[in-house]
């Protein structure tokens, strides 16, 4: 399992998809942000009126900003990363060399999702990191109690996000297809919208870390939060279990 | 070593394999040839476990294949259809992950890149390299770690003249040193130098094995496979 993890790091760090994608959370993130403070510091009414309560130029503004694009783009950036990560062994053959071998493909599925999760895990403490960053360089002041905490839920948004992304591996896999994999993270974003517009989001893994870290933590209750790590715990067995009975018949 | 008993495996294309029973031991060359279609690759597929046979057992180290312990596989080295490797990482980037893989020890990926003259090429990205260099780089990656059993698809496939000299010394010494090589080409030619058998492959069964010993390789292959044709043509219902 170790040389598994070992190899899907390697690959992953040197991957142009998983490059452009951290620099598509990070500095996307923050340039966004920064683009949206200069247009409020200017008084554009169109942005403002559009930005709500990231209008505001303070803390509480520029966190509620940092998780309004978070919530909005993160999913597809995860999403593609995954469909990356599994899709390209078939797109690019390398899955006959996954056979044949003293690691298990399912361990070597659970390798890559593990070095997926890491990957997810930096990005979740980074982002944070570089608001806050922005935040003092933008002269804010010494962040409170309240920016902590906001700053600690876009943490778990973003790490949220990026579990709620986990069935792009499993859908990649059985249809064999990078493309497949881009696709149903277009799906889960739409459906996350849809169920957001029909109120049930709380309930729905996809929509609900969104919703919870927009709220400010308020509408959306732990157990409905727990059913994004349980989405992802799921998809994270079909997938293992997918990868252990792969036969190369297609 | 390898074994293959009454294994059929079918598509819904009707391509496949069909009851296919033949034996591979230590210190052994067996070639495999047939026409494109004919179900060499299946065959190597079977062998390997990237498919299950539907009917039939095969049989690696004297073990079915579905009982194989995992750690079973660190003892063959494979290369089925085209070499295939990471296209962003270097060449020893890509020898290091299949060594890692297999659970090698660090020096296999020097001493293979010497063995297949890959000196120039450690630090080019796999996706620079030409047909013939890929194809030695999957060669390296499939033979550094020693396999006891080698089961190679086509290895020739693109190869300038000096690099099947390469291959064909080190299947031969990898035989010698008692491992088991079952290898599919086109070349007859080829075949006929190093293999101890070579089974025919006709339409997905074994028809036999060609004598590499007679005057006319290619006139003997075709003759087996006409005949062949002719016979289950017969065979079939009008």
């Amino acid at each position: 399992m170790n040389a598994a993890l070992v190899v899907e790091a390697l690959k992953l760090r040197r991957s142009p998809v998983g490059l452009l994608a951290t620099c598509a959370l990070l500095a996307g993130t923050l340039l966004l942000l920064g683009g949206i403070t200069a247009a409020v510091v200017e008084g554009n009414p169109q942005i403002i009126a559009k930005a709500g309560p990231a209008a505001s130029l303070d803390w509480s503004g520029l966190t509620a900003g940092a998780a309004q694009i978070t919530s909005a783009g993160a999913l597809i950036a995860f999403g593609v990363v995954l469909a990356w990560m599994f899709g390209r062994e078939f797109a690019d053959g390398t899955i006959t060399g996954l056979f044949a071998l003293p690691v298990s493909r399912g361990r070597i599925a659970l390798a890559k999702l593990a070095v997926y999760a890491g990957w997810v895990l930096l990005v979740s403490i980074t982002l944070p990191l570089g608001v806050l960053a922005l935040g003092l360089l933008l002269g804010y002041g010494h962040p409170g109690a309240e920016v902590w905490r906001s700053l600690a839920r876009l943490c778990l948004l973003t790490a949220l996000t990026g579990a709620a992304a986990a069935p792009v591996a499993w859908v990649t896999t059985l249809a064999r297809s990078l493309l497949a994999g881009v696709g149903t993270t277009i799906l889960l974003v739409v459906l996350a919208q849809v169920g957001v517009l029909a109120g049930s989001g709380g309930w729905l893994p996809l929509a609900a870390p969104a919703l919870w870290a927009l709220s400010g933590g308020q509408a959306v209750d732990p157990v409905q939060l727990a059913l994004t790590v349980a989405l992802a715990l799921v998809s994270a067995t079909l997938t293992g279990t997918a990868w252990s009975r792969l036969q190369l018949d297609r | 070593m390898l074994s293959f008993h009454g294994v059929t495996r079918a598509f819904r294309t009707g391509a496949g394999v069909h009851r296919l029973t033949f034996q591979l031991g230590e210190g052994e060359i067996v070639a495999l040839i047939g026409l494109n279609g004919a179900g060499k690759t299946t065959l190597m597929r079977l062998a390997l476990g990237m498919l299950r046979a539907q009917q039939g057992t095969v049989r690696l180290f004297g073990r079915p294949l579905p009982s194989l312990p995992t750690a079973a596989w660190s003892e063959v080295g494979a290369l089925v259809e085209r070499s295939t490797a990471y296209p962003e990482l270097t060449v020893a980037e890509n020898l290091d992950i299949a060594r890692r893989l297999r659970g090698g020890a660090r020096h296999v990926v020097t001493a293979a890149i010497t063995a297949w003259q890959l000196d120039q090429l450690t630090d080019r990205r796999y996706r620079t390299l030409s047909q013939g260099n890929r194809q030695r780089v999957g060669l390296a990656a499939a033979l550094q770690h020693q396999p006891r059993l080698v089961v190679l698809d086509e290895p020739s496939n693109a190869l300038d003249p000096a690099s099947v000299l390469l291959l064909r010394a080190e299947l031969l010494r990898r035989a010698r040193a008692g491992a088991a090589v079952l290898v599919s080409s086109h070349h007859l030619d080829e075949v006929a130098r190093i293999a101890d058998r070579v089974l025919l492959l006709n339409a997905g069964r074994l028809i036999g094995t060609l004598d590499t010993t007679g005057p006319d390789l290619e006139r003997a292959f075709f003759e087996r496979i006409r005949t062949d044709d002719e016979l289950r043509r017969a065979q079939e219902p009008a």
